[in-house]
């Protein structure tokens, strides 16, 4: 039977999970990514394989209690079973078929490898058994790697990213077949979450990454960020949101937004959407609005009319109050007496971590540079990085 | 340090002597820090211990600086392991809807297990780290987005995660936690039980804070001082009231 993750956008990209396959959810550990593994636990169920769940952290009821939260209802199926991994740990009786006490890990191997051998779907939660058993405990994982492997059953591994010895990564990253990165969109605390593929090894594949948000009932729903394009009267706003589109659209009378430019484009396995507001003050409103919304702030402004920066500055203050990453686009650079991006930072007072890229909104020069300094504000860098290849083509 | 304590003892004459006293004594010591000692930035982003001995009033000193916080207009963070979210909101007496306080029960569900996780309120059991985690940056993000930016967090204790996990595990808890602290510019409170950890396990904790508030009791006394790498205030004496702990004169 075909295994699929269950994960929107992520089956259109890896098709299916094939037998023998160890794939690992990649977490940070700031992030609810546990949802993943049990949403491709549950499509499978209801698709009619044999699904067994781990739990080492908390109690049976527990975890069966977080799938009822997400509408899935797995205690009604019976081709599900947990493992018991917590009970014996807090000297509670178990009731579940599989189960082991994690002080005594020989007994935990001989029913993981009871398990691996028994079911099509394996969740384990691989972090937290190192975090129960200890860093020895990895000998035994990599034991369940390969007896998977080798019974052809599949194995969804959540692995959550704290500061573990760099051996233990290497080890989890080497031996699972697909890495799923699911990640915080970092700014001084987590705006939102996205996650992307970062390996898989049966399929050549293009990289992805996907916005997510976790619903209750539902689960993992991908969604597309929306950047917000803001900057003082005839800064370039309309301008830009044309260059980076792929298609857009601008409400203009007289050569003026009074409306919205609503643009999309693909870009580095990013879907966003881009929203440029209107530069006349009676807008704000409207500015206040998106900036609820939106997940980073491009600021354009006209290099060659410091007249404009004060402006600028007092929109930059408006979303400031969302606490959203923004980066300056100091546009119009083609013209003669454009000031340089640096002269910008001082008659602006903008602090030195705020990129300020230097672009010609007309000519198209730059515009992308926009894109990945924001990018990189809101994935740490890590994506834009992973995906250096892809931009040359 | 001349000008420090003769700060602390100005500060200390205006006002009357109540926890309060030591937590504005204290947030005074945070603040001027970078004035008194350039080279050393405690301001915003701390995280600081709260150690000693049980029944010397740790806990009620940390509930009294989170409702001062609050009053303050900070936005709260209470992760709870021994208490329930409902007796820490009925000490605090405050309204359910306030929309300053976020509380992590994780005593609740173990106990009476699923529970409907609030707005304001999130339950957890206390081993399921990453599922603490991540809750406190659910409630970061919160704040954040709704325009609050000062923050307190408040962690009542670390010591029974010790009950359950080993030490290398809550100390990669902690590097994520107190980093975030740090990054947000937050401050925050961990208390941890004198007595139940051995010397290596506080002194790694120690690694990843600030200072230390320390209590103990001699004599049937109680004393409270802060101590850093940088300054150390001397041992005070304090009683232990219902809602809150009172420097002794
Ligand atoms: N030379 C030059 N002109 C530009 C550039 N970008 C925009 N312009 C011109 O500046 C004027 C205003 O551009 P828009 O894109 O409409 O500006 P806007 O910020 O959307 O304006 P409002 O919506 O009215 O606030 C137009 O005449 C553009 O052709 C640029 O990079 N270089
Ligand atoms: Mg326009």
């Amino acid at each position: 039977m075909k295994v699929i993750t269950g994960i929107p956008v992520l089956d259109d990209v890896i098709e299916e999970i094939p037998e023998g396959k160890i794939l690992t959810y990649w977490i940070d550990p700031e992030v609810e990514g546990n949802v993943f593994a049990m949403q491709t636990l549950f499509t499978n169920l209801e698709r009619g394989c044999k699904c067994a769940y781990t739990t080492i952290a908390y109690s049976p009821e527990v975890a069966i209690g977080e799938f009822n939260e997400f509408g899935w209802d797995v205690e009604n199926y019976e081709n599900f079973s947990i493992v018991d991994l917590y009970s014996g740990y807090v000297g509670l009786p178990s009731n579940c078929q599989y189960n082991a006490s994690p002080t005594d890990i020989e007994e935990v191997n001989e029913v993981m490898k009871k398990v691996i051998e028994n079911f099509d779907v394996v969740v384990i939660p691989v972090s937290s058994v190192i975090d129960v058993c200890g860093e020895d405990s990895i000998e035994c994982i990599g034991e369940w790697y390969d007896f998977a492997r080798e019974k052809e059953s599949r194995l969804i591994c959540t692995f959550v990213s704290w500061p573990y010895p760099e051996e233990i990564e290497k080890f989890v990253k080497n031996n699972s077949n697909a890495v799923i990165r699911v990640g915080g969109v970092h700014h001084r605390v987590i705006l939102g979450y996205y996650y992307g593929v970062v390996k898989v090894d049966w399929k050549n594949i293009k990289s992805k990454a996907i916005l997510f948000k976790l619903v209750k009932p539902g689960g993992v729903r991908a969604y597309i960020p929306k950047i917000l394009v803001t900057g003082p009267y005839n800064a370039g706003k309309s301008t830009f949101v044309h260059a980076v589109s792929m298609r857009a659209i601008s409400v203009d009378r007289l050569g003026t937004t009074v409306a919205l430019d609503h643009g999309h484009l693909e870009y580095k396995g990013f879907s966003i959407d881009l929203f440029g507001t209107p530069g006349q003050e009676r807008f704000d409103p409207i500015l206040k609005m998106l900036g609820r919304e939106a997940l980073g702030v491009i600021l354009v402004v006209d290099s060659t009319k410091p007249e404009t920066f004060p402006r600028a500055k007092q929109m930059l203050e408006a979303v400031a109050h969302f606490g959203l990453p923004y980066v300056v686009a100091a546009n119009k650079q083609d013209l003669p007496d454009a000031l340089p991006p640096e002269e910008i930072r001082k008659k602006m007072f903008l602090p030195e971590d705020v990129p300020i890229i230097p672009v010609s909104a007309k000519e198209g020069d730059g515009v992308y540079k926009v894109i990945d300094a924001l990018l990189e504000l809101l994935t740490g860098s890590w994506w834009v990085k992973e995906n250096e290849p892809e931009v040359s083509t | 340090m001349p000008e420090l304590s003769n700060d602390l003892s100005n500060i200390t004459h205006q006002l009357t002597f109540t926890l309060n006293v030591i937590y504005d004594v204290y947030v005074i010591i945070i603040m001027n820090m970078s004035q008194v000692l350039p080279d050393v930035q405690l301001k915003k982003g701390s995280n600081i211990m709260v150690y000693g001995p049980a029944f010397t009033g740790k806990s009620m000193f940390v509930r009294s600086i989170f409702r001062e916080f609050i009053r303050k207009g900070y936005g709260g963070i209470y992760v709870l392991t021994r208490d329930s979210a409902e007796t820490l909101m009925e000490w605090l007496d405050i309204d359910y809807s306030n929309k300053y306080v976020k509380i992590i029960d994780c005593v609740t569900k173990s106990m009476v297990g699923n529970v409907k996780d609030s707005d304001s309120i999130k339950y957890e059991t206390v081993m399921d780290l990453t599922g603490i985690s991540a809750k406190i940056s659910k409630f970061f993000e919160d704040f954040w987005r709704s325009g609050v930016r000062d923050i307190v967090v408040i962690f009542d204790s670390l010591s029974t995660l010790l009950m359950y996990m080993n030490l290398q595990t809550v100390f990669r808890f902690l590097h994520i936690l107190t980093g975030r602290v740090k990054v947000a510019g937050s401050v925050a409170f961990y208390i941890v039980e004198d007595g139940m950890h051995d010397e290596r396990t506080i002194a790694t904790l120690k690694q990843l804070f600030n200072g230390v508030i320390e209590f103990k009791e001699e004599n049937g006394k109680k004393y409270i001082r802060f101590v850093s790498s940088f300054t150390q205030t001397e041992w005070r004496e304090i009683v232990v009231e219902e809602n809150r702990v009172v420097v002794v004169v």
